[in-house]
């Protein structure tokens, strides 16, 4: 680990390994991948450097070398008289202590300054064990760097994040250093390593405001801070008002940050000059940074260009490792039951009718015939279980199916009719919108905390009777589902009250008879809309719960929030079921892959996991997005995820091989709303720059069916089409575009909130 | 007097602040309620530091007070979420036991009533004089286990067979280590098995526990309001509080 939080177990287990290593004599820095081993990389160099300096010392061995830590403890304490008597006592020489202590004075030398940075991270973790931090941080963070031999004491067991690696002042050195290398090395190879700058920026700075140099981390700042990319500017800011180590307390994606590995894509000619330059100079202050907080994931092949890694970088945590990418995702639909539809005509289509996409598999071929063929990429029907369907679903079905009958084909040709439901008066408290699958309801969360509903259709809302009269009714007649509906209650709108935040995520239950709203209040509250009263509150998240979507087969769903995680719920147990943790920064947006198995979340932190709900493991990480994603959008065939953030672009996804293949720039505002079209032949897109606009999907995945994928990087050159991808542009007047929803027959409905301003 | 024009000097470092951190839109009313934040917040740590102080017996409040102070503050009301490690280690247990498989044709999936907002949380008063528990037998007419309900809409989607449960005249059943509510419909005991009881009458009688096991039953008669209806209750089992007792 390379951050220990609290918990008294860990410091055992650092403790532990941290005398192992040391055991092992001078270590070799370099290729120690495991977190250990690169922890203790650090004291083992230290040790390395310092022992033949202090021919004492090293006779001592393991013993002396920790009484000698204890010694400097106490002295760091002004316990002289205690130092005395150890001193004394262990019959230490005099002049080991100065001859250490005059080698600290030294300064400036790459063995000194590694002893002083284990000095400061003694100092640190001292912090760390003391209850009353302030007196011990105070002093010892003041004191210059004394000796310390290494920092493998027994006193000190728990590691802080950041050993101080070097001399503060040194900083700005090592990176402008580090800076005139890289400008000096071929062009190939500077776009590859001009990736290591911002990583290395920021490690560095949190270093000297978490160890408490507050002016080098200020002058660190301005000088470097410009150079960075500019999509890195949100993240910069943020930096920009956090100078003092409290500052960092409280700020969990931060700390997520500096105790994970920001992964960088770089190829083997690169690293080999990067690790050939850094490792022949006698200050690898750089190294050692780059050893523990970086992860480099090598590959064999041409270095890739700038434009190439733009497109793929931007995430809080670096870009994803290639194995991370390689499980195994089922992503084909599911089997459709067998419905004896009792159609007049259109027999075959009718059971044919799966959202048919217009591309498919050559093996997936399903025309005229009850296929016993499995879809090889398609899960079992019960790797998780699914609700059974209940006559009302079937009647639902066969529904869908006669409307997909009379379904528009879309395409660059025919473009959908859209049809704008602005609401008015909400005085910009709107803040979610959904639409049921047949479009008969719509939904608006509002950050009054209050939820309403709709009635889109002539057809008026009605509450289910009073048991009092429901008695009274003929249970036998055919329409009794329409008798046990309350006539007095008919009316065009309901509000639903009972969350005490703004409602930020909602969802239709498929089967119409739920809404669930998730809000700022940290729950996620169920509501009936057979009796339009709230059923159930989901605890779990005790943070905003940002977003939340039934899966499509009912039952299940999923919600993710504030606290970084997606949670997977079932609609009868109070407790979730999945936890997704793994994001280092809040959860957005979630969304159902179509077959339910999996659960894809965009977060702030600028990634979009894919998750397996049967395992609750990541699957799949896409990096790319420059802001955070607020749209995901599963294509009708499974096997491609539009997501959609504040940089104004659409990325799209191609799941079975985790890579992306395209990118539709043209929105000039974050994205809010993404929907394909019901066979997936169109996108459509709505953004706060009060737009909807249209792009054809088809050509998009159709230009990169191309074998680029088996290529070991994956890494593909992706053409700039976005112009001839653009359908059409539409715009409101001021009218952001919240929602879109195309109805059964293809017609495009957006939703939105007029905004007067 | 200031002009208007003339923003206040906190106002004015506020904005600053706001441009600093790259908010460039806001609403006007921001920059007062921002003000009015760090006010509150300032006050507060400075209220507690003086605490802290004068409890170590200080008579300066000095910076120590203050770190502790906010310190204090930041774990009470300013929590952040659980660190990223702890978050992992839960969901590794949690994502170990296997999805629940379901039970086919069960209605309604809802967690059991006790986490359900179905309960109606209120409860009528009693508006007439109460009838004195009688020892003895008291022939329960309609013995229904659920809740006490007169409410307006009803609670579940499963009415129309709990119809059928309700109106079986119910003998005293063996009731094991719950309360329930019993209602009478109307103070005639005999005239039973009307769907819609008309009287008004409320009565809560005490049946003898002896009668029934050891748990005490409160038997109420609704009062009837015009949607309501007794035997529309719910198969739900209702935690009757304590406080029912005193309406006795």
């Amino acid at each position: 680990m390379a951050a220990v939080q609290d918990g008294p177990i860990e410091p055992e287990s650092e403790k532990e390994s941290k005398t192992d290593a040391l055991g092992d004599g001078s270590g070799n820095v370099s290729g120690s991948n495991t977190v250990g081993g690169t922890l203790s990389s650090s004291p083992v160099t230290a040790s390395a450097t310092a022992t033949p300096a202090t021919n004492t010392a090293a006779t001592g061995g393991d013993e002396q070398q920790t009484l000698l830590m204890v010694l400097q403890f106490l002295k760091k304490n002004k316990l002289t008289e205690s130092v005395e008597v150890l001193r004394r006592e262990a019959g230490l020489a005099d002049s080991v202590d100065d001859t250490q202590g005059s080698e600290a004075d030294g300064g400036g030398q790459g063995s000194a300054a590694n002893v002083s940075a284990d000095a400061g991270d003694a100092n640190s973790l001292l912090s760390r064990v003391a209850i009353a931090t302030a007196a011990s941080q105070s002093t010892a963070a003041s004191t210059p760097a004394k000796v310390g031999g290494e920092d493998q004491p027994d006193v000190n067991v728990v590691l802080s994040a950041y050993s101080q690696q070097g001399d503060p002042a040194l900083y700005q050195a090592y990176y402008s250093g580090l800076k005139n290398f890289i400008e000096s090395v071929l062009d190939c190879h500077r776009a590859e390593l001009s990736q290591l700058f911002y990583p290395l920026f920021v490690h560095m700075y949190l270093e000297l405001v978490y160890n408490n140099h507050e002016n080098e981390a200020k002058a660190f700042f301005e000088k470097f801070s410009g150079d960075q990319e500019c999509y890195y500017q949100d993240d910069l800011r943020v930096l920009s008002g956090l100078t003092k180590r409290e500052h960092m307390k409280g700020n969990e994606t931060l700390l997520d940050f500096r105790t994970s590995k920001f992964v960088l894509r770089i190829s083997r000619d690169s690293y080999q000059l990067l690790k050939r330059h850094l490792q022949e100079r006698q200050n690898n202050q750089i190294w050692n940074i780059i050893q523990e907080h970086l992860y480099i994931d090598i590959f064999d092949g041409m270095p890739r260009s700038k434009s190439q890694i733009d497109s793929m970088s931007g995430s809080l945590a670096g870009e994803a490792k290639r194995e991370a990418n390689k499980a195994k995702v089922y992503f084909g639909l599911l089997k459709e039951p067998e419905i004896d539809v009792p159609l007049d005509d259109e027999d075959d289509d009718a059971e044919n009718e799966e959202g048919k996409p217009k591309k498919k598999k050559p093996k997936k071929d399903n025309m005229g015939s009850k296929s016993k063929k499995q879809d090889p990429n398609a899960p079992q029907q019960n790797r998780i279980p699914l609700p059974e369907l209940k006559d009302s679903d079937k009647l639902d079905k066969i529904m869908y199916m006669k409307e997909a009958t009379k379904r528009v084909r879309l395409g660059p040709d025919i473009l959908p009719s859209i049809c704008f439901y602005t609401f008015l008066n909400a005085y910009q408290s709107l803040t979610a919108v959904d639409f049921t699958d047949d479009s008969s309801l719509i939904a608006g969360g509002f950050a009054d905390s209050t939820v309403r509903v709709w009635s889109v259709t002539p057809k008026k809302l009605r509450r289910v009777k009073s048991a009092a009269d429901l008695s009274l009714i003929d249970k036998e007649s055919d329409d009794v589902l329409e008798r046990i509906m309350d006539e007095k209650t008919a009316s065009e709108s309901k509000v639903l009250y009972g969350h005490s935040g703004p409602i930020y995520g909602i969802s239709f239950s498929p089967d119409r008879n739920y809404l669930l709203s998730s809000s700022e209040d940290g729950t996620v509250r169920l509501w009936s809309l057979q009796t339009f009263t709230c059923l159930v509150g989901y605890k779990g998240h005790n943070y905003p719960v940002w977003d939340t979507q039934f899966s499509p087969h009912g039952y299940y769903f999923v919600s993710g929030g504030h606290d970084r995680v997606a949670r997977l719920w079932a609609t009868d147990h109070y407790q979730p079921l999945r936890i997704f943790a793994g994001h280092l920064a809040d959860v957005t947006c979630t969304r159902f892959h179509l077959n339910s198995n999996y659960v894809a979340t965009g977060s702030a932190d600028r990634t979009v996991r894919l998750w397996d709900v049967l395992n609750g493991s990541c699957v799949r990480i896409f990096t790319g997005h420059k802001g955070p994603i607020h749209s995901l959008a599963f294509s009708p065939n499974g096997k491609f995820l539009a997501s959609g953030a504040t940089d104004g672009r659409v990325l799209l996804w191609d799941i079975g091989h985790g890579l992306m293949v395209g990118e539709l720039k043209g929105h000039t505002d974050t994205i809010y709303s993404l929907k394909f079209s019901r066979d997936g032949e169109i996108l459509a897109s709505g953004s706060m720059d009060n737009t909807v606009r249209l792009w054809d999907a088809t050509k998009a995945f159709d230009d990169v069916e191309t074998d680029d994928f088996t290529a070991a990087t994956g890494h593909i050159h992706l053409p700039d089409n976005s112009q001839e991808l653009l359908l059409g542009t539409y715009m409101t007047k001021s009218t952001p575009v919240i929602h879109l929803h195309f109805t059964r027959r293809n017609l495009l409905l957006a939703a939105g909130a007029y905004n007067s301003q | 007097m200031a002009s208007p024009k003339t923003v206040p000097k906190d106002a004015q470092v506020m904005i600053q602040i706001l441009k600093d951190m790259g908010i460039t839109e806001y609403e006007p009313r921001v920059i007062n309620q921002m003000l009015e934040f760090t006010y509150r917040y300032v006050t507060s740590i400075i209220e507690d530091a003086k605490i802290y102080a004068a409890h170590a017996k200080k008579s300066n409040v000095d910076a120590d007070d203050i770190r502790l102070a906010i310190q204090c503050r930041m774990d009470q009301s300013f929590t952040s979420p659980p660190p990223r490690d702890f978050l992992l280690e839960v969901a590794r247990q949690k994502n170990i036991t296997p999805l629940p498989l379901i039970k086919p044709y069960s209605g309604p999936r809802l967690p059991p009533d006790r986490y359900c907002l179905t309960a109606p949380n209120y409860r009528l008063k009693s508006l007439q004089k109460k009838v004195t528990p009688s020892a003895g037998r008291i022939t329960v007419p309609r013995l229904s286990v659920g809740a006490v309900t007169s409410r307006p809409s009803t609670p579940t989607l499963g009415t129309p067979s709990v119809q059928t449960v309700a109106t079986k005249v119910g003998t005293p059943v063996s009731l094991a280590g719950q309360r329930f509510t019993v209602q009478i419909p109307s103070s005639q005991a005999s005239t039973v098995k009307s769907a819609n009881p008309a009287t008004p009458t409320v009565q809560n009688v005490l049946i003898n526990p002896s009668l029934i096991g050891s748990k005490n039953i409160l038997i109420t008669t609704n009062m009837v309001s015009q949607n309501s209806s007794n035997d529309s209750s719910s198969l739900k089992r209702k935690h009757e509080d304590d406080d029912d007792y005193d309406t006795l």
